[in-house]
């Protein structure tokens, strides 16, 4: 019992004060949510009264069409993480196993251009994505469709480099086998390679879903619409005037919209930190 | 699966897939065309030529795998970088937005002045056949004329209709205009300068008053210059994008228009003490928030490894809780932690009985960004660090556990030299990261405090990025240029550094 103590008493202090740490905010956030009063406040620790009347007001009351942006953002963040892996990977399986002129140039030029800060570039974008909505309104500025292609674009950098780290760690042998037997580079690339990979394809795409779920300043730039918002930036406004502060919704939203969030990244949390570390960047 | 890659229907496939996507780029082509976006039209013009050469020739396998992710970089990123730059050797901000001929255009407008006597009269709006004309009545001297933007004719008091206050409502030839008509009539009537007498003429105030200018401000376009018809005053293009006195460099005409100033944007950030000790503030505070916030959360996710390394009990769970942070998406857990540090019914206050007004002094406003930040990024590196302890071979600390070493030693020793060497291109990626870390500070503190009377615009928080942020979309003055040219020095800062770490994490020796 001595030893017990002595040995493993100080890491159970630690662990427990640094979950109570990590667990305080979101442990407010659910009695808030529960709280019709729509503070953010502690009266006290054990909550007073459960009240649904937050989490109601999402689905019913007409002018918060909560359904519509999550809806919005799985759409957007959803599309991003698909296409820019299906995209991304690509370009990461001929950085990593083709022999080509220019290929120590193509990487140093990526990784220089996915290290510019993107938030710079937005009034440049902003910029661009004005003069397309002259002639395309369905994919110029406003839309979910060009917030879409910028976001592509954006992750694009970031992507291919991530996805290069985890092609480099897989053996090449297996495609260099497919090679021997005749097969072209193309379908090596869908035949061995996508198969082999889909594990760690799945993780980067995770990682651009939550990147994108996170994003804000673009989202809120380029949605005016209220009905073509994302979560962040539609609860967002329930907070954001200085005197009409109310937690309740945004409490009751910010939950509903994080949980399979965070059920899949704890599902996941294994293969996340591998591609963390290679990457070692979260959106 | 295998008949989608090779064979007839994967090159059926491919075609209609290449010739669709062509198909809907020629159509945006074409319009941008149509629209004069000649840039954004070559672009798409040149993205279907390569598209159909990668994809129906066999020009070259790797560029297959590349087009797509090089077309959407170009559009996306690399094409706005290029932009940045072009933007950061101009005079480009509020009051020189516009391109220099519309600012010439927007002062002859601008550039005039009721004439000495102040005269105005009562008027109608109408037309003379097609054109915009006004029935001007002088009341006083029971005149009356018909004017247009070219010509003023005089009209016998004889031939017009009077209302009851005497003044012209219809005239031979003169049409005037129905209610309908005039409620949209304002913009384009005011634009118009009537004629009058010479160099003066009537300019519209509202519907039916007018008041007898003059151009003040003339353009003469052989020497690209205005000229003041009052006084005599010479206005030259300054070469900064404004026209200036002559006489006084420093009175110019508004607006001015977006001018290249080449390098001025960067030399100011190093001359101009106005431009140069905000910013040196803020990089100071950029580099102490990005260094506390890499020692503090791997401090205290190292701490936490270290206590977990051992299958206690419970593990799994502790585990679980402390990756909650991480799971989070972020932007909701910033928003939730700004609203704990409200002073007067935030959680934090209410936790520790104190009244700390956290946002509105700069030391507790930074304290409470670098808590934050700590409780957003300690759970990553736990996650790492654990993972590397599991890493370190268990030999050595046995090794000097037998020499005999006591577990301070051996952590201090073999432990803490090993992880670092690990950890430390992940720790400098860290600090690259959050010497970025623009979502935490926009969202939490705004930047804020910032003392408002002596207009400046960066907060005690600010890191460069929010604060370039601000020069360049700011409520009151944007300076793109000068936002744009910040950047620039940002990207050459940050890219440095990833580079040092990268270097020290040996990727680069894989390029070879």
């Amino acid at each position: 019992m001595k030893i017990w103590l002595r040995q493993n008493l100080w890491r159970h202090l630690i662990g427990i004060s640094i979950c109570l740490f990590s667990l305080f905010p979101l442990y407010l956030v659910v009695i808030s949510s529960f709280n019709s009063s729509g503070s953010l406040q502690l009266t006290s620790f054990i909550p007073t009264e459960i009240s649904f009347s937050n989490y109601k007001m999402l689905f019913s009351d007409p002018t918060i069409p909560y359904l519509t942006w999550v809806k919005n953002s799985l759409i957007i963040a959803g599309a991003v993480a698909v296409l820019s892996v299906a995209i991304g990977s690509a370009s990461a399986f001929a950085f990593s196993r083709l022999q080509f002129k220019g290929r120590k140039l193509g990487i140093q030029l990526l990784l220089l251009v996915q290290m510019f800060p993107a938030i710079l570039a937005i009034s440049a974008v902003y910029v661009i994505m004005e003069r397309v909505y002259k002639f395309a309104p369905e994919i110029g500025l406003g839309t979910q469709s060009g917030l879409l292609l910028v976001y592509l674009g954006g992750a694009m950098g970031v992507n291919i480099w991530l996805l290069k780290g985890f092609v480099d760690s897989i053996p090449a042998e297996l495609d260099e086998a497919a090679k021997i037997d005749g097969a072209s580079s193309v379908q090596t690339f869908w035949l061995i390679f996508v198969p082999l990979a889909s594990p760690v394809l799945a993780v980067v795409a995770l990682l651009s879903f939550i990147g994108t779920f996170n994003e804000f300043i673009l989202a809120r730039l380029f949605l005016v619409d209220m009905e073509s918002r994302t979560v962040a930036v539609g609860l967002q406004q329930f907070i954001g005037g200085q005197y009409s502060e109310n937690w309740g919704p945004f409490a009751a939203g910010s939950i509903l919209a994080s949980i399979p969030i965070v059920i899949i990244f704890l599902s996941l949390q294994k293969y996340i930190v591998s591609g963390l570390t290679a990457g070692s960047v979260k959106g | 699966m295998n008949f989608l890659i090779r064979g007839r229907v994967a090159l059926v496939l491919k075609i209609v897939i290449v010739s669709l996507l062509s198909a809907i780029l020629l159509m945006l082509t074409q319009s941008a065309f149509a629209q004069r976006e000649y840039v954004i039209a070559a672009y798409l013009a040149i993205s279907v030529l390569i598209l159909a050469l990668t994809y129906l020739t066999k020009i070259s396998i790797p560029l297959k795998f590349f087009i797509p992710g090089i077309l959407l970089l170009t559009a996306f990123v690399i094409g706005p970088i290029l932009y940045t730059v072009g933007m950061s050797g101009f005079n480009y901000k509020t009051g020189n937005i516009i391109s220099k001929t519309e600012a010439i255009e927007l002062i002859k407008a601008e550039g005039t002045e009721a004439s000495p006597d102040g005269i105005a009269f009562d008027l109608a709006l109408g037309r003379i056949g097609s054109e915009q004309a006004i029935l001007v009545s002088d009341v006083t001297n029971l005149k009356y004329f018909v004017s247009t933007g070219k010509t003023r004719t005089e009209v016998n008091p004889a031939d017009v209709t009077l209302n009851e206050y005497g003044v012209a409502i219809a005239a031979p030839n003169f049409t005037s205009l129905d209610d309908s008509e005039l409620s949209g009539a304002d913009k384009s009537y005011s634009e118009i300068k009537f004629k009058y007498d010479g160099d003066f003429f009537i300019a519209l105030e509202g519907l039916e008053t007018g008041i007898v200018s003059q151009q003040v401000l003339k353009y003469e376009a052989t020497n690209d210059q205005f000229v003041n018809l009052v006084d005599g005053t010479l206005y030259k293009d300054n070469g900064r994008g404004n026209y200036a006195s002559v006489n006084d460099e420093s009175t110019i005409l508004e607006p001015g228009w977006r001018a290249p100033i080449w390098f001025e944007n960067y030399s100011k950030i190093f001359t101009d003490p106005r431009v140069r000790e905000p910013l040196v503030r803020v990089f100071l505070w950029t580099i102490t928030f990005a260094l506390l916030t890499v020692i503090t959360t791997f401090a205290l996710g190292l701490l936490l490894a270290l206590a977990l390394n051992k299958p206690i009990r419970g593990r799994r769970i502790y585990r679980s809780i402390l990756v909650l942070p991480y799971a989070m998406p972020s932007v909701m857990s910033i928003l939730i932690w700004g609203g704990m540090f409200n002073t007067e019914f935030g959680a934090i206050n209410t936790l520790f009985g104190t009244d700390i007004a956290w946002f509105s002094d700069p030391n507790f406003a930074r304290t409470a960004v670098i808590l934050v930040n700590l409780w957003l990024g300690f759970p990553y590196f736990y996650l790492i660090s654990s993972g590397s302890l599991q890493a370190i071979p268990s030999e050595l600390q046995e090794a000097a556990a037998i020499d005999g070493a006591n577990p301070r030693q051996i952590f201090r020793k073999i432990t803490l030299p090993l992880l670092m060497q690990i950890l430390s291109p992940l720790l400098i990626a860290s600090f690259a990261f959050n010497f970025n870390n623009f979502n935490l500070i926009y969202l939490l503190t705004g930047g804020g405090p910032r003392n408002n009377l002596d207009g400046e615009i960066a907060g005690a928080t600010d890191i460069l990025i929010s604060y370039t942020y601000k020069i360049a979309f700011g409520s009151e003055t944007q300076d793109l240029g000068l936002a744009s040219a910040i950047s620039l020095i940002i990207f050459v800062l940050v890219a440095s550094i990833s580079l040092y770490s990268l270097r020290k994490s040996k990727v680069l020796e894989s390029f070879a």
